[in-house]
């Protein structure tokens, strides 16, 4: 069945979340339990809460720290993965190793660096870098072995300067696989920066949702995960439409 | 200028590997040991040596084992429950344009939600238990494998689609003699991912719950400033995701034979 | 043009546009066609008229905007038990997740063929392509003349009246190409089976064909139709010698020079 009208095309996309929604506000009306407030109230909380300034607050300093996390894991990610992607030597020998450290659970590190190194933004930013880098330096390393051999040898060639090739072949090469590696450690980062406000904390997203559903407070537990799951989803798109933006020769030129 | 990988083929090449990653290693721990001695670290990280001593009290006390059982067998169970569901929904999914694009809004703010958001909520109505564990666990494993078997099917050659049409091929056949092995590589790189997740997300909820396994172990270990057993036990827990990724690519790479000459 | 009461297939007033009003683009017009049965048809025209269209119609995978397509009376209106399709695309239409052998026994499986029945059937056919004993090798491990054989053995399998062949040698090397329009020369006589083949390269449609259709123009339609007399038994070097062959290679080239 083919959807010619963009109109049409619209409404089905739109149909099924507003569907959704519609469903979630009838069912949760009818009911009595206390961990199911109807979605009335849980809108109400986040209206409110949105208004008076608390959760803009705690998502200024969340989303702060995210980004500063994701920052750095990218800067340390894309710096090593190129070095380590070009170099076979250095990474045959690291790639294992950075698999196993992917490995570690990172929701374990937060308690071990609250624990060493206290409360505060520092290291919150830190758990989020430690913890999103993996997958970015992986795929950095994957983007750049991928390179066209062909495309290497013209640079031999043409004896094109080192730093010249890594900035004008090697990375824009990699670049699709680079950003597919920073959509993986979007979701991760999200998920660290909840944790590390789940533990030792006084503000943040995390610490409302903690704080909320420790005071029994159910409409405000689940519109400060409603916030974060839009957040979460926002983000993502965003990403998309950035990366649709940057990489458009890739995907016009019909690579999948 | 790298791009090209020796051609040293199976085993010799593996151990090859394995040597440098062991080379590598040792020196990052000889770095390691040399910073904790000159006091470089804070004093809760512990010295590679206490580490490894740690780790190998760990191997022989039946509470390690215990716990490593229970983290793999909730990760297991979750996986599992999430890649029936996952797969079966996905082939459903791409195969019907209509479905895939209304789907398209929901599952793309599923697979971006972090779970840990609605881990207060979910503990509140469930309680902190294995049952919990599971359901969270295939929670979070149930995305990848939509969204890699949606994907798989999608991808599904022209060429073959054509093929199935004009010979008539009835429906049920169909699936399940080209659409689903044809969509297998994705399908099973969705599989592998869902299962480095599981064990995250089951030790993740221990740590964060308290319920049984790894996680609570790791707690344990820290608050009472035991910050070797601690690191071993991360370490146990690297190791863990580690081989289970590893055995799981293996497993394909063989399983999937057919489609490394796909990709010429 | 042969307005044959015992046409197996007859096509008549083919016609298909893509999109509507201002933007319509008509690719076939009018296009009247008639195949009797036991008989080789080859279909020639340049790049790009329309012969692909033509043949996705004629197999049934794409509906056409006027016309009708009829085997012995019967409308196709979709896939049709009694066409079966060679595609152009040899290697990406084989599963390489089956062997050869599964391959050539798929359209059988389709029909609810038992294991062994189809099994047997399949290494005839395989066998039949000169392929004999190579049934346990996945596609990937042969060359491409050879998975163009496995796909024309497997429609052979699907026991079809008609086979219709979407230029299947136009990826193959030359040596091959020569090899493989001999191999079907052989499997029409050998078989009996009706052929239509799609093609660019008017040797090759003189070569094999009782008839040469040629298709031209914008939108396409049979500009000539040229019955080729070669008789039963062709030969690479004495047929293409023939002083016939030359008259009609010019004939049709003329006629497709003047577009």
């Amino acid at each position: 069945m083919m959807l010619r009208l963009p109109a049409a095309r619209w409404i089905v996309l739109l149909a099924p979340p507003a569907l959704v929604l519609v469903l979630w506000w009838f069912l949760s009306a009818a009911s009595t339990s206390v961990f199911f407030p109807p979605l009335s109230k849980v809108l109400d909380a986040l209206v409110r809460d949105l208004m008076n300034g608390v959760l803009p607050a705690a998502a200024l300093f969340s989303l702060g720290n995210l980004f500063a996390g994701l920052v750095i894991a990218t800067a340390v990610g894309i710096g090593f993965g190129l070095l380590i992607g070009e170099t076979e030597r250095l990474r045959l020998s690291l790639e294992p190793l950075i698999h196993f450290a992917r490995s570690i659970p990172q929701v374990a590190l937060v308690p071990l660096v609250v624990g060493a190194f206290g409360l505060g933004a520092g290291p919150k930013i830190a758990t989020i870098a430690l913890a999103a880098v993996w997958p970015i330096l992986l795929n950095t390393i994957d983007g750049v072995r991928g390179v066209d051999p062909s495309i290497r040898r013209v640079s031999r060639a043409y004896r094109i300067p080192a730093l010249l090739h890594f900035r004008r072949v090697v990375l824009p090469a990699a670049m699709p696989q680079i950003a597919a590696g920073i959509r993986v450690a979007l979701p991760i980062g999200v998920t660290v920066m909840v944790v590390s406000e789940l533990f030792a904390a006084n503000q943040g997203l995390g610490y409302y949702i903690l704080h909320s559903a420790s005071k029994f407070m159910l409409p405000e537990t689940w519109a400060g995960a409603l916030l974060v799951g839009l957040i979460g989803y926002a983000l993502a798109l965003l990403f998309i439409v950035v990366e649709r933006r940057a990489l458009g020769w890739y995907f016009r030129s019909g690579a999948k | 200028m790298g791009g090209g990988a020796p051609v040293v083929s199976g085993l010799g090449k593996g151990l090859g590997i394995a040597l440098q990653a062991g080379i590598a290693a040792v020196l990052l721990l000889l770095a390691w040991q040399l910073a904790h001695g000159i006091g470089a670290f804070p004093a809760a990280v512990p010295s590679p040596i206490d580490v490894g001593r740690a780790a190998g009290d760990l191997l022989g006390s039946s509470r390690f084992w215990t716990a490593v059982g229970q983290t793999l067998s909730v990760a297991l169970i979750g996986w599992a429950i999430a890649a029936v569901i996952g797969v079966l929904l996905g082939m459903l999914i791409g195969t019907i344009p209509l479905l895939e694009h209304a789907s398209s809004v929901l599952v793309e703010f599923g697979r971006s939600f972090p779970m840990v958001a609605i881990l207060p909520i979910v503990i509140l109505i469930m309680g902190a238990n294995a049952r919990m564990e599971i359901f969270l666990v295939a929670l979070s494993c149930f995305w990848p494998v939509l969204v890699q078997t949606i994907y798989g099917v999608r991808r599904l050659d022209p060429a073959v689609v054509d093929t199935v049409q004009v010979f008539r091929i009835p429906t049920l056949l169909r699936v399940r003699r080209v659409l689903l092995p044809a969509a297998m590589p994705f399908i099973s790189t969705g599989l592998r991912v869902a299962s480095s997740i599981a064990i995250l997300v089951a030790i993740g909820i221990e740590i964060l719950t308290q319920t049984p396994g790894i996680g609570r172990q790791i707690t344990l270990a820290q608050e009472t400033a035991h910050w070797d057993v601690a690191f071993a036990y991360l370490f146990f827990a690297g190791l863990l995701g580690w081989a289970i990724a590893g055995g799981l690519s293996a497993a394909e790479s063989r399983a999937l034979r057919w489609n490394r000459r796909r990709e010429g | 043009m042969t307005q044959d009461d015992e046409a197996l297939l007859r096509v008549t007033g083919l016609t298909m546009t893509y999109g509507t009003g201002e933007k319509a683009n008509r690719i076939i017009a009018g296009l009247d066609l008639a195949v009797r049965a036991g008989e080789f048809v080859s279909i020639v025209g340049p790049s790009g008229v329309g012969k692909t269209t033509l043949l996705r119609c004629l197999s049934g995978l794409l509906t056409p905007t006027a016309g009708e397509i009829r085997i012995v009376d019967e409308l196709v209106t979709g896939p049709h038990p009694d066409i079966a399709v060679v595609f152009q695309d040899y290697s990406r239409s084989l599963m390489p997740w089956m062997t050869t052998l599964d391959n050539v026994a798929f359209p059988l499986q389709g029909r609810g063929v038992g294991r062994t029945e189809r099994a047997a059937a399949a290494a005839t056919y395989l066998e039949a392509v000169g392929l004999k004993g190579q049934g346990a090798k996945y596609p990937w491990e042969m060359s491409g003349g050879m998975q163009q054989r496995v796909a024309i053995a497997r429609a052979l399998a699907y026991q079809a009246r008609i086979l219709l062949m979407d230029e299947p040698f136009a990826s193959v090397d030359a040596q091959t190409r020569f090899d493989l329009e001999d191999l079907v020369i052989d499997l029409h006589a050998n078989l009996g089976v009706t052929i239509l083949l799609v093609t660019h390269d008017i040797d090759e449609a003189l070569y094999l064909a009782d008839r040469v259709v040629v298709i031209a123009e914008k939108p396409a339609t049979v500009v000539d139709v040229i019955e080729t007399g070669f008789g039963a038994q062709r030969d690479q070097v004495a047929t293409k010698a023939d002083p016939r062959f030359s008259e009609a290679r010019a004939r049709i080239l003329n006629r497709l020079r003047v577009q």
